[in-house]
């Protein structure tokens, strides 16, 4: 049976496609060694203010709950700069838990808070791993140090990391790590244009709880999405029935995807970040097929 | 053959335990072995709404922990033949159940020869709600006709497909029936309730049979014997219909409209 995929976050992908599995499967091994990162949600922090990350980090979370609810994230030290040594890292990882987030490992992790984070039971991210993620080779930029090496699509508007962060100012920035990465030697373009992978294909309902997610790629859905349900592509979303849940489109950044449905009853409909809620929703749409997509930045819903 | 059906909900009192009473009861008169086990630890429900309580010795907990044997805590039911229940321990932990224990002894119920093997689930989404389905063929979802039963139903539908045996071991879906109870088709009519086709339209599996609205549940459970028994109420004869048709035969629809034999009744038939 086609049920959906396990739950696989968007914001995605240090696809670290590192050393080869030193070990070989032979017939008695335990275990596999694999150099490979399937997909991970990268906490770039900008303020060492934890009150205001956790504030933000809370919002953003009931945005898009299903997408961050326990999920692994990689705590990235590097925007702080020499800030980094006075982070109270125990805190920060308490922080993190209450907002059911778990943390797994941090880079850019400064001398001094070694301890800490070890302590915390969290790995120190190396980095000539985190280099081949973002496929510029072993070298790193020269500036890498201040921006750390984990810039996402979105780099170009990051704020300095001694800005006092405005109301405005995001906190933390939860990045999209390997969007524009190459996974490995045989990544060339997105693969959201790839000619044979063709679409994925949903012909069951998608029910409340569950997460559909077509990574680099466009979503059919030819049964209901309900309420509770998200169902997220990198590339365009089609769903031939009712939309009573979420859909994101373009989750990686793709500005031109877009949102098709039948029938739009949704909660929530999100493009490239930019989302519409439920009572956003214009009443002539309700109940009609429609496709939404962005405009100067915002989404917007126009009858099929 | 043997089949674990589960009678899940996600939200709580919408009517499993009274289902899962009286289906067991219906379906061993007609023969056919059955057990019904209650999963909701710590609450101890189904004994009371069977009215075995009394003969409570040991419960399913103390047979995972190897504290008795299934045959000392199985109750053999007074009034049906080939009926049996299980029942749940009033134990505060609610780990007390883990998918090897209760594993093990629905494959021992197997092997007693019970045909059908009902699970009656606790309320909620969690760990219980997930053991009481982990090793179902088949499961019977109760809704009552409201927005949030509705949502939680899909949510259960969710785990069904996911968070199961079958699901994990890439076996076939297990097959899910809608169970439409606490109905009152005046409160349809008055728009204070979500009609079938509503509900039909939210959650997309078949529909097994609407029961109605009934104070004769109340009054059985109070007497500890299941409203089946009594064929004279309308909650007997909704529940005997869904007895006759999960066990293959053809019956129209009822209790869907005020006056009987009703269009829905044709249409979902
Ligand atoms: N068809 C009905 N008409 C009227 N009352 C009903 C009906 N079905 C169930 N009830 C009543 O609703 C209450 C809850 O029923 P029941 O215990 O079967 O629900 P449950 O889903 O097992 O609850 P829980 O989630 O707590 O286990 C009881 O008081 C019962 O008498
Ligand atoms: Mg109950």
């Amino acid at each position: 049976m086609s049920s959906p995929p396990a739950v696989a976050l968007p914001l995605s992908g240090a696809a670290a496609s590192g050393s080869e599995a030193s070990a070989r499967t032979s017939r008695r091994q335990a275990f596999d060694l694999k150099g490979t990162m399937a997909s991970l949600t990268v906490l770039r922090l900008r303020s060492t203010d934890l009150a205001l990350v956790e504030r933000q980090l809370r919002v953003k979370i009931a945005q898009l709950p299903h997408l961050f609810l326990d999920a692994p994230v990689l705590v990235d030290l590097g925007a702080l700069g020499d800030d980094a040594a006075a982070l109270a890292f125990g805190e920060l990882v308490r922080a993190l838990r209450s907002c059911k987030l778990v943390p797994i490992a941090v880079a850019n992790v400064p001398d001094g808070l070694r301890g800490p984070v070890t302590d915390a039971g969290l790995g120190v991210w190396q980095p000539p791993a985190l280099g081949r993620a973002r496929g510029a080779g072993d070298a790193e930029p020269a500036d890498a140090a201040s921006t750390g090496p984990l810039s996402a699509q979105t780099g170009a508007t990051e704020t300095p990391a001694t800005e006092t962060p405005a109301t405005e100012t995001p906190g933390p920035e939860v990045l999209r790590a390997g969007a524009s990465a190459p996974a490995g030697p045989s990544a060339g373009a997105p693969s959201v244009r790839a000619p044979h992978a063709g679409p994925m294909v949903i012909n069951k309902p998608v029910r409340g709880g569950q997460i559909v997610y077509a990574k680099n790629n466009d979503l059919v859905v030819l049964a209901p999405v309900n309420s509770g349900a998200q169902v997220i592509a990198d590339g365009h979303v089609h769903i031939y029935a009712p939309l009573r849940g979420r859909a994101v489109a373009g989750a990686q950044g793709l500005a031109g995807a877009r949102i098709f449905c039948q029938k739009l009853e949704a909660e929530l409909v999100a493009i490239s970040g930019a989302y519409i809620m439920a009572e956003e929703i214009p009443a002539q749409f309700h109940g009609r097929a429609v496709q939404i997509f962005l405009e100067g930045g915002e989404c917007r819903i126009a009858a099929l | 053959m043997s089949k674990v059906v589960v009678i899940t909900s996600g939200k709580g009192g919408v009517g499993k335990t009274t289902t899962s009473a009286n289906i067991a009861t219906g379906i061993a008169q007609q023969g056919k072995k059955t057990v019904a086990i209650d999963f909701d630890v710590g609450l101890r429900n189904l004994d009371l709404v069977m009215g075995c309580e009394r003969r409570v010795v040991y419960d399913f907990v103390n047979v995972i922990r190897n504290e008795a044997k299934l045959q000392q805590a199985l109750i053999r039911d007074k009034r049906v033949e080939n009926l049996y229940i299980l029942p749940a321990s009033q134990t505060r932990d609610k780990d007390a159940l883990d998918p090897e224990g209760v594993g093990r002894i629905i494959e021992e119920l197997k092997q007693m020869g019970f045909e059908y093997i009902i699970c009656d689930s606790p309320a909620g989404i969690e760990k219980g709600a997930q053991m009481a389905m982990y090793f179902a063929d088949e499961a019977i979802v109760v809704t009552n006709p409201e927005v949030s039963s509705v949502r939680d139903s899909d949510r259960v539908l969710g785990l069904l497909a996911a968070k199961t045996s079958r699901a994990e071991l890439g076996g076939p879906a297990i097959r899910t029936h809608l169970l439409l109870t606490r109905y009152s088709p005046l409160m349809v009519k008055r728009g204070e309730m979500l009609s079938v086709g509503d509900v039909l339209e939210l959650l997309g599996i078949p529909l097994l049979g609407v029961i109605p609205e009934s104070k004769a549940v109340l009054q059985s459970s109070n007497k500890g014997s299941p409203a089946i028994l009594d064929e004279t109420t309308d909650v007997a004869q909704a529940y005997l219909d869904v007895v006759f048709r999960y066990l293959g035969q053809e019956r129209q629809h009822r209790f869907i409209e005020e006056e009987k034999r009703s269009i829905f009744g044709r249409l979902f038939g």
